[in-house]
């Protein structure tokens, strides 16, 4: 029962991150690799503004400990902020290959910077902590609140799936769909290309950065090997089973491919470690949040995410 | 010169070395339809190109209703109120062909993201309007039938008329219509004709792009030759016809024909 | 002991093994236009085959290598019939994501088979040697000259030899040059053969340089690989290789006078400035490729 509850409630924080990452690809066509950051970031930035001052030998900026529906709000915004700056770079005139390659070379220099640069979020050895925010509050037990919470993600993404669909269907989603197939039409017709894809990827980014805030509750730890760049294809897997540019199609695809990987995966051998992608990382996680005194990150003990991600960093040195 | 509501100046463009534009200069006033014709490689699709911002003169002035063009965005220049035409036909392929007019409508105010989040119902009262015009211009071009159908299904036929629809419903001040004719039939051509006067009488300016010399002696009031990147005339068709500049540059082709 | 031209001496190092891994990249592109996230794990079966050589050729280092070349050769030959070959003609968004996957899988494959831990070989790195003002082990030497004799060896492959004028003619265009009577799929073949090969021995020659590795060896190296052919001119090999020798030396620098841990962000960084100024490569005339939509 927990297991499912917990199950659901990733999927359901996946959902919302889908339906982020549906607007810059499916609406505007614009293959993105960076957005799994953005959940990184709203996660790692929640958890510095709601787990309170570091003690040592953890080291991350801020460390203050604000309530957590503010924490997330004001991780939003910084998420918002970072995806102005690549969104800027990346949408200006890069399109396709050269669009991707771009965001992923952001999103990995962001994915060592936070592994290597130990003051920002601590590191390798991550932030943890979140655990249960607000459940002495509400006065509930461990299972109670994961049930809550749960119903608290469903409440976000049904929000998240009516501001999408009004979008969908406003004249701003007409003129996003008109870029998409035809962007020297759509100039000739007046739409600036940049700003137009601009606000839907700023859009998509605060969605990711929501995603995040609460992926760092339901986690309650979060450190470098808990997230990967390449995670974002299971994302992509999900928007494709579902349909591009359907949000309710979007929703159910990651539901389908999120709950049927995880449990079909579950029955497979597995090598000698986790396999580095999806289904190791998808069940990472549940340990932590299963286990409400884990003090240790999730799966910091587990080999790297991927064994060379920064290898050449190591090796070119010597 | 004043007057006018396009003007080009000593207008140059080249391409690795070759020049497609040199020295262009003509100017077009305000409600005429102006044919724009000569030989393949004459530079007239390059020069359509450079007024609408698609790419950007070496050097020279682009006058627009008072406006400087020259380094202006594609769409900075739309917004100003001259539209332009592709020689194939680009309409939005997934959007239904209602759609394709009301996007082409260019109501910005509706596409605010800040004001689709906070209050998505009062734009659609407010497109209502947009709504009822589009469904007249539709009807103009015989198109309300199809309106649900998506752009990418029609016809060629169609996917030309749509064309006009989304020009009628930008409302432009001037519209530069590469090659319209292209791969349409004689009945549908005579359509085209009619729209293309049809935008005149309405006070708009049309510059068409167009070989078929038998099309632009019917619907144009003025026409302009152009022949390696130059004007080389402009004038009436009718007192072109016999300027030896411009039999030379068709090769001495029998203009009253096709 | 003056450190600069310790560095400059192993951003070279590192430039040889860069430029190799990058001429291989733009070669596969030159002919089927496909930027292959695959390309990373052909250096990494490189590596893996000299590893499990080991066995048959101790301590022999040519062996080694001559099989990591023939791995990576078979594993770009399967690449290209199994894969590149089947999706041509699509979105290049699909064929991207197609390489993708198949990177992806790949890595797991050579996870379940060598296990995720780092392993290492059991060659000796070798004295160190001054070369004029240089500082270069002899693996590093080794690393350099084979470089050196393979871009040669490339040149005048693509410049000498009817091959060579098949490829350039694929690259510009297939369609054209199967109309003039080149076998376009027989020659593409063969050039992901030879690109495979030529990753193979990089693989082994980076796997060497840095001293253990994983099943992630390749992937880490493909995002600077990717960054130095798009400093060269994607698609043109020998634009490529001034744009590893960039790439190489920058990253090492960089590295080197500030901490080496993040040699690697300042790669991607570059490439990032790159994208933003010269998508079409530092190397080619600005203007000549048109990225803009």
């Amino acid at each position: 029962m927990m297991y499912w509850v917990s199950v659901i409630t990733e999927a359901g924080i996946f959902a919302i991150l889908a339906l982020g990452l549906d607007l810059v690809w499916g609406w505007c066509g614009d293959f993105d690799l960076a957005f799994y950051g953005y959940l990184a970031l709203g996660s790692y930035m929640t958890m510095v503004l709601a787990i309170g001052k570091p003690t040592p030998p953890t080291r991350y900026i801020i460390g203050l400990a604000l309530p957590y529906p503010l924490a997330v709000i004001i991780a939003d915004v910084v998420v918002v902020a970072l995806a102005a700056i690549i969104g800027a770079i990346a949408l200006r005139n890069l399109r396709e290959i050269y669009f991707a390659v771009t965001t992923l070379g952001a999103v990995s220099a962001l994915y060592l910077i936070v592994e290597v640069y130990t003051p920002l979020f601590n590191g390798y050895n991550g932030l943890f902590g979140l655990i249960n925010p607000g459940q002495a509050l509400l006065n509930l037990t461990y299972d109670g609140y994961r049930q809550v919470f749960m119903l608290i993600v469903f409440a976000a993404l049904f929000l998240v799936y009516l501001l999408v669909q009004r979008l969908s269907r406003s004249p701003f989603g007409r003129m996003l769909r008109a870029v998409r197939e035809d962007e020297r039409a759509a100039a000739a017709y007046g739409r600036g290309i940049f700003f137009a894809k601009y606000r839907a990827y700023l859009f998509g980014a605060a969605l990711a950065g929501l995603a995040g805030g609460l992926f760092s509750a339901y986690i309650s730890a979060f450190n470098p090997s808990a997230w990967a760049p390449q995670e974002l294809l299971v994302i992509y897997a999900a928007i494709l089973v579902g349909g591009r540019g359907n949000p309710r199609g979007v929703i159910v695809g990651v539901f389908v491919v999120y709950i049927g990987f995880v449990e079909l995966t579950r029955f497979l051998p597995s090598p000698a470690s986790r396999p580095e992608f999806g289904p190791g990382d998808a069940a990472g996680p549940h340990r932590a949040a299963d286990h409400p005194d884990a003090q240790v990150p999730a799966s910091g003990h587990l080999p790297r995410a991927c064994g060379g991600w920064s290898g050449p960093a190591e090796g070119l040195a010597a | 010169m004043s007057g006018h509501l396009l003007e080009i100046e000593r207008l140059s463009k080249s391409f690795g070395g070759v020049a497609a534009v040199r020295d262009c200069t003509f100017s077009v006033g305000e409600g005429q339809v102006v044919g724009l014709i000569g030989p393949n490689g004459a530079g007239k699709s390059t020069v359509v190109d450079l007024v609408s911002g698609f790419g950007r003169p070496d050097s020279g002035r682009i006058t627009f209703a008072g406006h400087q063009l020259v380094g202006k965005r594609p769409d900075i220049i739309a917004r100003l109120g001259l539209i332009r035409t592709f020689q194939t036909p680009r309409e939005w392929r997934q959007l239904t062909v209602l759609q394709n007019v009301l996007v082409a409508e260019c109501v910005f105010a509706h596409e605010s993201l800040w004001r689709t989040v906070t209050g998505a119902r009062r734009i659609r009262r407010e497109e209502g309007k947009e709504r009822i015009r589009a469904m007249e211009i539709l009807e103009r071009y015989q198109l309300s039938a199809l309106r649900d159908t998506r752009a990418g299904n029609l016809s060629g036929g169609q996917k030309r008329l749509l064309e006009f629809a989304r020009i009628a419903a930008a409302d432009p001040k001037l519209v530069f219509l590469d090659e319209p004719m292209g791969g349409v039939n004689p009945v549908l051509g005579a359509r085209i004709g009619d729209a293309i006067r049809h935008f005149a009488d309405e006070g708009h300016t049309v510059i068409v792009v167009e070989h078929n010399l038998p099309f632009i002696e019917k619907t144009c009031d003025e026409v302009i030759v152009m022949d390696a990147g130059q004007v080389i005339a402009q004038g009436p068709f009718a007192g072109l016809r016999d300027d030896p500049r411009v039999v030379d540059a068709y090769l001495g082709m029998d203009l009253s024909h096709e | 002991m003056n450190t600069f031209l310790v560095n400059l001496g192993i951003g070279l190092a590192t430039a040889a093994i860069l430029s190799l891994s990058a001429v291989a990249f733009t070669l596969e592109y030159a002919v089927s236009r496909v930027a292959n996230f695959a390309h990373g794990e052909l250096l990494t079966i490189g590596a893996y085959a000299a590893y499990s050589g080991q066995a048959i050729f101790g301590k022999n280092i040519l062996g080694a290598a001559l099989l990591a070349a023939a791995a990576g050769g078979l594993a770009g030959l399967a690449l290209n019939a199994g894969l590149i070959e089947q999706f041509r003609g699509r979105n290049a968004i699909t064929v991207f994501i197609a390489t993708l996957g198949a990177s992806l899988i790949l890595q797991n494959v050579l996870m379940i088979g060598y296990g995720a831990a780092n392993v290492s070989y059991s060659f000796r790195q070798g004295n160190l040697h001054h070369v004029g003002p240089f500082l270069w082990t002899t693996s590093d030497l080794e690393v350099i000259g084979s470089a050196l004799a393979i871009a040669g060896l490339i040149y005048v492959l693509l410049q000498r030899t009817r091959f060579g004028k098949a490829v350039r003619a694929i690259s510009q265009d297939r369609v054209l040059a199967q109309i003039s009577g080149i076998p376009a799929r027989r020659v593409i073949m063969q050039t992901w053969g030879l690109a495979g090969a030529v990753a193979g021995f990089a693989g082994f020659a980076l796997a060497e340089t840095i001293g253990t590795f994983g099943p992630g060896l390749g992937f880490g190296f493909l995002l600077l690989t990717i960054t130095a052919t798009v400093a060269g001119g994607i698609g043109r090999p020998y634009a490529t290789l001034g744009g590893a020798l960039l790439v190489g030396l920058a990253v090492e620098m960089t590295g080197a006078y500030t901490s080496s841990s993040y040699q690697l962000v300042y790669g991607f960084g570059l490439l990032v400035v790159l994208m933003l100024v010269r998508p079409s490569g530092v190397f080619v005339r600005r203007g000549a490729v048109a990225v803009r939509a």
